[in-house]
């Protein structure tokens, strides 16, 4: 797996974005100080402790970090997978001797470091407002690596089907961003009503950002919004679902490489 | 040793366009081979074919021996391709995107840098090596593509139209480039539009027209197969062609009359002129001077290709991304530009 042309192609891609902090890393950076000074200092103090014992800014830390995860993870594969379409210069790599499996993992992997980069720069300015204590290190690590490897994933696709830089924007803006927003990073499922709480459990974000809290803070709105037969396992059960669902699009990415779909004629 | 490139009714269609019609071609290793045909030939789709970016409809394709698509990896290994599209990297400079192509191709980092600095030496750009593609000059980008072809030591190298609008300079520099690898055992595949540059450097050739091979011959073949013109300088030339031409043999194709010029197209110039001469004189004519020239590979390019419905459009399928109608230009705007809000 780790032959020299992977290693190549997965260089390149860090390349690309380590080398344009102001492109990829100074925007999250910013608007995370922003969110936490807003949402976490100025209205965070006017607003109840969401969960017993948890402040507004440390209950807001986790679904900011997953937001910047999933963001970066899916904007730097799609990007890259078509910006390489839009210029042709990914038939440098299409016309290599790189087997499909090595371009796709290649691809995911860069992204998912740079969503994961991401999320640790958005966890460090969130301990700069309040002081952090990791709970479950390891199931943190490995719900951050799985989150940012299904994201990369689905950026793939992305990159794949945009046919213009305004389908990338849409998949972003319109399509992700909403679906983290109301994945309960900024408020607790079990502020909400019943039916409400029913509704947000069909979206996928809202397990995602509860797997990361429990990872850092050791809280999950599992415990409290589902039978308690089920609550116990939640993190665990959420984390299972996360690798199929991301073996499987990963699955899905080298078998669009390997038909040529939206890479050649 | 197996042909570089071996292809048994291949077959490619878009649609309702057979871009490759039931194409057999083989090119043996160590030949300098040329493809010639008009635009929409189908020249480029059969190239794309065995470099992985067209996925063929039918028949077979192979690259010293390897199934393009079986056994794809060998088979990309052995290709180093200069395209007509300029389609590097932009955010490296061009040292470095060497580097990652050459690193693609299996060669460490170490042996890759030094092959980049040989190669864009042996093109003539090394100054410019650590200068993004952007700021090239179109002669220096043509130079890069090829440089980027030859950074992996390919045994096969297919040039696409390497010389479309470069430079007289340029385009010696790039025959004898070419021409000196062919000379150290590099199969090399060329497109052009340039029959000269075909009728110059390729062992053989072969015509294509609209997906398929019209023909495969040496160049000093196929100017056998066209028509020599004898033109005769007469001092009583006569009033009509036809008055001559119903005198004179079969071997006459076609008579006319210019002023003092009599034209007679024939098979072959050298041999003819003799039994033509003594007929006019025969008849009367006396001879003032006389000429013979051959047809040149162009002429017979443009009998071979001519094409019989122009009512229907033929031109190679544009690339997958690059399909849109939008202004080339916006394509090398900045990553923050494209990339929105991060």
């Amino acid at each position: 797996m780790l032959s020299v042309g992977f290693r190549a192609l997965f260089k390149r891609e860090v390349l690309r974005f380590v080398r344009r902090p102001k492109n990829t890393f100074m925007p999250p950076a910013i608007t995370n100080v922003l969110y936490f000074a807003v949402f976490g200092v100025i209205l965070g103090g006017r607003i109840e402790e969401p969960v017993d014992g948890i402040g507004y800014i440390l209950f807001l830390i986790p679904g900011l970090v997953v937001l910047g995860v999933i963001s970066n993870a899916f904007e730097n594969a799609s990007f890259s997978i078509f910006h390489g379409r839009w210029n042709e210069y990914i038939h440098e790599t299409l016309t290599s001797p790189l087997s499909y499996v090595e371009m796709v993992v290649a691809y995911v992997a860069a992204s998912a470091v740079r969503g994961l980069i991401v999320g640790v720069i958005v966890a460090v300015i969130g301990a700069l407002f309040v002081p952090v204590t990791v709970e479950h290190a390891v199931f943190l690590v490995v719900t951050m690596v799985v989150i940012a490897a299904l994201f990369a994933g689905f950026g793939i696709i992305g990159g794949l089907i945009a046919r213009d830089f305004d389908d990338l924007t849409v998949m972003n803006q319109f399509i992700l961003r909403p679906l983290v927003f109301f994945g309960a990073v900024f408020y607790s499922l079990t502020m909400l009503e019943p039916v409400w709480q029913a509704v947000s459990l069909l979206n996928p974000m809202v397990y995602m950002v509860d797997s990361v809290r429990y990872g850092l803070l050791g809280y999950s709105d599992m415990f409290a919004v589902t039978p308690a037969s089920v609550g116990e396992f939640a993190p665990l059960l959420s984390l299972g679902v996360l690798v199929v669902l991301t073996a499987g699009v990963l699955t899905l990415d080298v078998y669009l490489f390997k038909i040529g779909y939206g890479l050649t004629d | 040793m197996p042909p570089a490139i071996d292809t048994v009714d291949l077959v490619k269609d878009y649609g309702d366009l057979r871009a490759l019609n039931e194409l057999s071609l083989t090119v043996e290793s160590g030949e300098f081979f040329g493809l010639l045909g008009p635009n929409g030939a189908g020249k480029t789709t059969f190239i794309n074919t065995l470099v992985g970016l067209v996925r063929k409809s039918g028949g077979e394709a192979r690259v010293f021996g390897y199934d393009v698509e079986d056994d794809y990896r060998q088979a990309r290994d052995a290709i180093g391709l200069a395209p007509q599209e300029f389609n590097v990297d932009r955010f490296f400079p061009i040292k470095e995107v060497l580097m990652h192509k050459a690193g693609y191709h299996g060669i460490s980092e170490d042996e890759a840098a030094e092959r980049a600095d040989e190669v864009l030496k042996r093109v003539g750009i090394y100054d410019k090596r650590n200068e993004r593609f952007d700021w090239l000059s179109g002669g220096m980008k043509r130079r890069l593509l090829l440089a980027r072809a030859l950074v992996t030591d390919p045994d096969l190298l297919i040039l696409d139209e390497p010389t479309a609008g470069v430079d007289v300079q340029l385009r010696h520099d790039l025959w004898d480039l070419v021409t000196e690898l062919n000379d150290e055992g590099t199969t090399i595949l060329l497109t052009t539009h340039y029959i000269e540059e075909a009728e110059r450097l390729c062992d053989r050739v072969a015509i294509m027209n609209e997906g398929h091979k019209v023909t495969v011959a040496t160049p000093d073949d196929l100017k056998q197969r066209g028509t020599d013109t004898v033109d005769v300088r007469l001092e009583s030339p006569p009033d009509t062609a036809a008055t001559v031409a119903d005198e004179l043999g079969a071997y006459a194709h076609d008579v006319t009359v210019t002023g003092d010029h009599l034209e007679v197209r024939v098979d072959d110039g050298g041999s003819t002129a003799p039994q033509l001469l003594s007929e006019l004189e025969t008849m009367g004519y006396e001879i003032a001077d006389l000429e013979i020239s051959r047809t040149s590979l162009e002429e017979i390019f443009v009998d071979m290709t001519r094409q019989e419905d122009r009512s229907v459009t033929r031109s190679d399928a544009p690339s997958s991304a690059a399909e849109t109608d939008d202004d080339p230009g916006s394509r090398y705007e900045s990553e923050r530009e494209q990339e929105g809000v991060a």
